[in-house]
Order: structure tokens, then sequence, then C-alpha cells
């Protein structure tokens, strides 16, 4: 792969997207082969494949340090800290071209139809402004982008198109895992992944490392910067890294004007724009919009509603861990999901509360993985003669089900700035005010409860349950959400700013729910459709006097 | 990195974290505190702190009881000295060969779909499992 580094930048770019990932790469990359002038600004840097450990013999111990998930723990300077002190959940990202979509797990997964009618089916939190039917073709054109093998006809799903390629092995576990399932008559089916079974265009099938979450040594996973970036400056985009924005620019009518960002040598620069775009994630965007403070806008940029940073939703993640006897080779990946379940996915009040979560199946890793978080506990339970029985006992013989637990939202739950704490350029750390709901807690009770009656069917001879997972904050969502109207939402159902009319924003800060699933699939589908919808009306789009039309 | 003096430290608490037993080599017989150590604190030199503070803290005390010690008052230490003894020792290929790890090797992806075919019938055939969502303003 060719790395282009733009420096002839345009005074005036006709689209300017701040953040590289998921979201970001799907709109410059459209925007671009529309023929419009982009210019993308990202924090981070190119992360070329062959510097991932999955493929060598330090994989374990760096893993825990410099190919983390918390920025917290990894401290990379391209990295911004995030106060935590007041969170039951650490967030968890990358900051890079492709974002964190070079660690994600790959899990491909829609919403369901119900998750965008939270309110009329369930009382409780809001209804979508469209619909999974509307959604539908972008879900498939993304599946087309980022070469998702999965198995057709689902019945979790409404029917629809065929994967582009076929699922990947479920592998010992997966087999292992269904027969309990099929035991106790429960939904199971091959777990779609954004990872290529086959060669897929420049891509090579994935050779199960089984280290998806600190990035694919192979280049399998499907990742943006792979997936979009190439066609993308292909195209013309500019991409300008270790740009660290500190403020959306607006004009005196309050429109957006562009941005002010901290290059790597610590010099100031602006880049104008006539229409902004924020693809910053969850907690970057309403950190972005809150610094962007002017006369105009004192509570932070297209804030009248009060809610930029407001309705946090992270997804808790509980986890019930299956040991067999039967050797199951549960270190091959892909990690990645070998098998998922949507039994208890769907609203049943019975149950003691709402809403439900997928379940999937993932490897369990390498000896060391095994033991982590051991500190504290008598010394002979983990060390001495445990130490071999321990691993003995558990390695390839152990996986996981994991449980996504669809968080519901809550303005108490919120991204603030930290009055004290910084980043490397001296900007405020945006800081989590986070506390996981009585429905959370009675709807991960039962799911574990239900998990560990899935091990125990598949003939599991001990299994150890986390009821959440402090590390699990992988899916920032719901900080400037969508809606209809401008008092209980952020954006426009086609992710514009309510406030100002050339500002849009398409991460997953847009979700008015969290569903139960992984979102990314979502995110770039909804990303998708923003953009298209921008381009479409390119003709009535309102720009700032002081840059020129689209 | 280490001095002759911490070296032998770390072995003797090494070697009560990761004895000789049940066909396996201690920490020492696996050359965790000459070759492996070394490898893993180039991999993660953030931990060399840790390791540090936990020697100094172990002191004098028999091996055994410094490991207690160090579990219940000194735990971020501890992690640091169990993490590296616990990897080094997995970094050493003969170790791998005993528990049977092959480490991370390509494999290819062979497709298995035939070996659960029979399972997933049984899925097909019991239908749908998602509700239907009515579309804006229609009755649920």
């Amino acid at each position: 792969m060719t790395i282009n580094q733009s420096v002839d930048l345009p005074d005036v770019a006709d689209v300017l997207v701040i953040g590289a990932g998921a979201s970001g790469s799907v709109a410059v990359k459209a925007l671009a082969e529309s023929g419009f002038s982009v210019v993308c600004l990202e924090q981070g840097d190119w992360t070329p494949p062959s510097v991932f450990a999955g493929d060598k013999p330090e994989w374990e111990l760096v893993r825990q340090k410099q190919w983390h998930p918390n920025p917290n723990v990894r401290g990379n300077p391209s990295d911004y800290p995030v106060e935590t002190s007041e969170s039951d959940v650490n967030p968890l990202m990358y900051a890079g071209v492709g974002g964190s979509t070079l660690l994600y797990a790959a899990h491909w997964c829609r919403f369901l139809p119900s998750d965008f009618r939270v309110k009329t089916l369930d009382g409780i939190a809001d209804d979508w402004p469209f619909t999974y039917e509307e959604l539908q073709p972008f879900y498939e054109r993304m599946d087309r982008d980022m070469g998702v093998a999965g198995l057709a006809d689902n019945p979790a799903y409404p029917p629809g198109e065929a994967y582009p390629l076929p699922p990947l092995p479920i592998g010992k576990i997966g087999r292992k895992a269904a027969e309990g399932m099929d035991k106790l008559g429960w939904h199971w089916w091959p777990g779609a992944n954004s990872i290529a079974s086959r060669q897929f265009g420049h891509r090579p099938a994935c050779l199960r490392y089984g280290a998806c979450l600190t990035g694919c040594p192979a280049g399998a996973k499907a990742s943006t910067d792979i997936t979009h970036w190439p066609a993308a400056l292909e195209a013309g985009a500019r991409l300008v890294t270790g740009a660290r924005v500190r403020e959306v620019t607006v004009d005196a009518q309050g429109r957006a004007s562009g941005a002010v960002y901290i290059d790597r040598n610590g010099s100031e620069r602006q880049q104008k724009a006539s229409v902004v775009i924020l693809a910053a994630n969850g907690i970057g965007t309403p950190r972005l919009l809150q610094m962007s403070t002017s006369n105009l806008f004192p509570d932070g940029l297209a804030n009248s509603s009060g809610l930029v940073g407001r309705n946090l939703m992270m997804h808790p993640y509980g986890a019930v861990v299956g040991v067999y006897e039967d050797p199951l080779e549960s270190w091959l990946g892909p990690a990645g999901q070998s098998i998922e379940s949507m039994q208890f996915y769907e609203t049943d009040t019975s149950r003691g509360f709402v809403r439900g979560a997928k379940w999937n199946v993932m490897p369990s890793g390498g000896p060391l993985g095994l033991r982590a978080g051991y500190g504290g506990r008598p010394v002979d339970e983990s060390w001495g003669l445990n130490f071999h029985r321990n691993v003995k006992a558990n390695l390839g013989r152990s996986f996981e089900w994991g449980i996504i637990a669809e968080d519901l939202p809550d303005e108490s739950n919120r991204v603030v700035l930290d009055p004290e704490l910084t980043d490397s350029d001296g900007l405020p750390a945006p800081k989590l005010l986070y506390t996981s709901s009585e429905n959370t807690s009675r709807l991960i009770d039962f799911h574990v409860e239900r998990a560990r009656e899935a091990h125990e069917a598949a003939g599991a001879i001990r299994t150890s349950t986390t009821k959440l997972m402090r590390d699990c904050g992988w899916h920032l969502l719901g900080t400037a959400r969508m809606g209809n109207d401008p008092a209980t939402s952020v954006i426009d159902q086609w992710g514009r700013s309510h406030d100002v009319p050339n500002l849009y924003i398409i991460d997953g800060s847009t979700f008015v729910t969290s569903s139960g699933v992984n979102p990314t699939a979502t995110i770039m589908a909804i990303a998708l459709r923003s953009v298209e919808h921008l381009i479409a009306n390119r003709r009535d789009q309102v720009v700032s006097a002081t840059t020129t039309t689209v | 990195m280490l001095t002759d003096e911490q070296r032998a430290r770390f072995a003797s608490l090494a070697d009560v974290l990761i004895p000789a037993a049940e066909g396996m080599p201690s920490a020492s017989q696996a050359d965790v505190p000459t070759k492996w150590l070394d490898d893993a604190l180039g991999y993660r030199p953030d931990l060399v702190a840790g390791l540090q503070e936990a020697l100094q803290a172990a002191g004098d005390l028999p091996a055994d009881e410094a490991v207690e010690l160090l579990n219940q008052h000194h735990i971020p230490a501890f992690e640091a000295l169990g993490t590296l003894a616990a990897g080094a020792y997995f970094l050493n290929p003969a170790v791998k060969q005993l528990i049977g790890y092959p480490g991370q090797v390509p494999t290819v992806a062979r497709d298995d779909t035939d070996t659960y075919l029979d399972l997933l019938e049984n899925v097909a055939e019991r239908g749908q499992v998602y509700r239907d969502a009515p579309a804006e303003g229609q009755p649920t």
C-alpha cells in the first residue's frame, strides 16, 4: 500500500472531515469520488499491518500495553487521555488512519428492526427517525465495501442479500457451543465478520492468528485504512495526519467555516471549508463541540438542545467462560465471532427488564492472556503448582460466551471537559460520568445465567462469570443524538446539526439508542446514507459567506 | 538492566511463582532469569520500574514470604513481577511445546460449514426469532 501524506491543501475545501476512522473514511471516499475537494484531519498516523504483533512471539506481552485498546493504558502521544474515575466502564479506541477499526473484533452485525422502534414497541427511550428497511440498502453496500464473511438466511434477521464472502470457520469452539444451543433449542448462527474468508480484492484470506483485537498482521481484517483510504486518496482526497483539532470555527452568521488544528510540530493551523463533518467518535465529537465555544455558541457548538455529550451509551459487556475436557484449539482465530445467538435479544418483560443482548463465542487466546488480573488473590490460587495446573486445564480448552448488553440512553451519563487533565497539546481531556443502569444489571444477571446454562448443555466442566468487564467500552454512542425535534436532538436524520446548517455529525454520537449488537456496521451504513444525502442535495447546501458554495 | 544481585533475587521469586512441577520446568530451569527476562523487559520496558520496586520491597525475606508480602501490599509491583515471570516463561519455545501451544502460527481458514449444517438445519426449522417492527405511525 502506498501511503500519501498530502501537503497541497486547498485554501478552502468543499468539505472538511475530522477523523479518519470508520465513519470519516466512508465520507471522505464518497465525497472525493463525487468530485468534492475533501480534506481530512486525523490526530493519529498510519499503522501498517507489518507493525502489528499478532504474528510475533511477544504478542501476549505487548497486547497488555502497546496494543491495549484503552488509550489511558497505551498512552501514545496521539491518544488523548480520558478521565474515568466516575465511570463504571473504560472507553476503548484507537487514534489513527482507520481509527478503532484497526483494533476492533470485526463482528459485523446489523441492528434489528425493533432497534429502530424502541419507544413504539417497549415504551422507553425513543424511536429512530428512520427504519431498518430504509437502512438495509446501505447495510448491504457496506457489506460489499468491507468484504464481510457470513452465512445468509439467519432467522434472526429479515431476508436480504447474501454476504459477499462465505463464513469463516467456526472451529471446534463454535461446534461445541452449537451443540449446547442445539440441546436447548436456542438460536445460534455462524458469526458474520468483516474479515476475508478468501482473498477479497487486495486483501488476503484470514490466517487465524486469533489476534484481531490487536490489529491483523495478515491484512485480512477490514480496517478502513485498507478498505477505503487507498481509493479515497486515489480520488484526490487530502489527508493530514498528526492533526489534532482544537476548535470548529464559525462565521458571524453562525455557520461553520472550518477548523483550527495543531500539527505535529506544535504549530496552530487553520483549514477553511464550506461544510464540516465530525467523525471523531462518541467521545471525541462531543469533546470537540464543547471546546468550540464562541459568542454565538457559549455552551458549545450545536448545543441548543443541551444534549451534546449526554446520553452516553457504552454497551456493558458480560462474559461467561466455559472450560471443557476436550482440546478445542481455542487460541485459533478469528476473534472475531465464531458463532452468535439472538435467542434472548428481544424484549420479554416477564424477565424483569426490557431489551436484550447479542451473544458471541470468542476464542480465549494464549497462556498469558488466561492469567490476567491475578493480583490480590491468594498466591497459591494462581501460582506455584496451580500455575501449571491452570494452564493445562484451560489452555486450548476454554471459550467465552460474550454478552453485549443494550445500554439505554440516560442524560446523566455524559461526556464533559475535565477542568484539569489535558492531552499532549494542552487541550482539555474528556471526562466520563457514566453509571450502568438497574435495567442493565438485571439484563446481565439474566443473560449470564442463560449463557452458563448454554455452556453446561455443551458439556463444560467449569464456568466462570464476569458480569461487567471494566475495559469493555468499545462502543461509544449517543452523545449527539439524531431526531426530528431540535429541542430533543442535536442533528437531523441526515446528520445535519439543527443549529448549524453546514455542520454534520456521522459517527456513533448520532445513535438514538444503542441496540444490543456491535455498532460498526450501523455507524458506517448511517455515515454512507448521510453523506450521499449531502451529495445529492449539494445545490441546496447552506455554507459560510466566507467560503465558496459546494 | 539488572545487577547480578537483582537477577538472582528475581530468580528466587520467580521460582516460587513457577516451580518445577507436573513435568514442567521451574522458571530458572527454563532460563527465565537469564535469557527470557531480558527479552520480556525489551518488549515491556514499562515494567522495569515495577520489577525494581518488587525486588526492593522483597528485601531479604525468604522468597515465599516475599511473594506473599508483594501480593498483599504491593499489588502493581507484584503484577509487574508476575507478568514478567510468566511472560518470559511462555517466550521459551520449549515451554510452549510442553504445554502444547503452537503460538500464533498461520493457519488456512478452511470452510467447515459441513461440520455443523446438521445442527443449523434445526435452527432454520425453528424459524424467525426477531420481532416485526411497525413503520412510523403504524400501530404495533
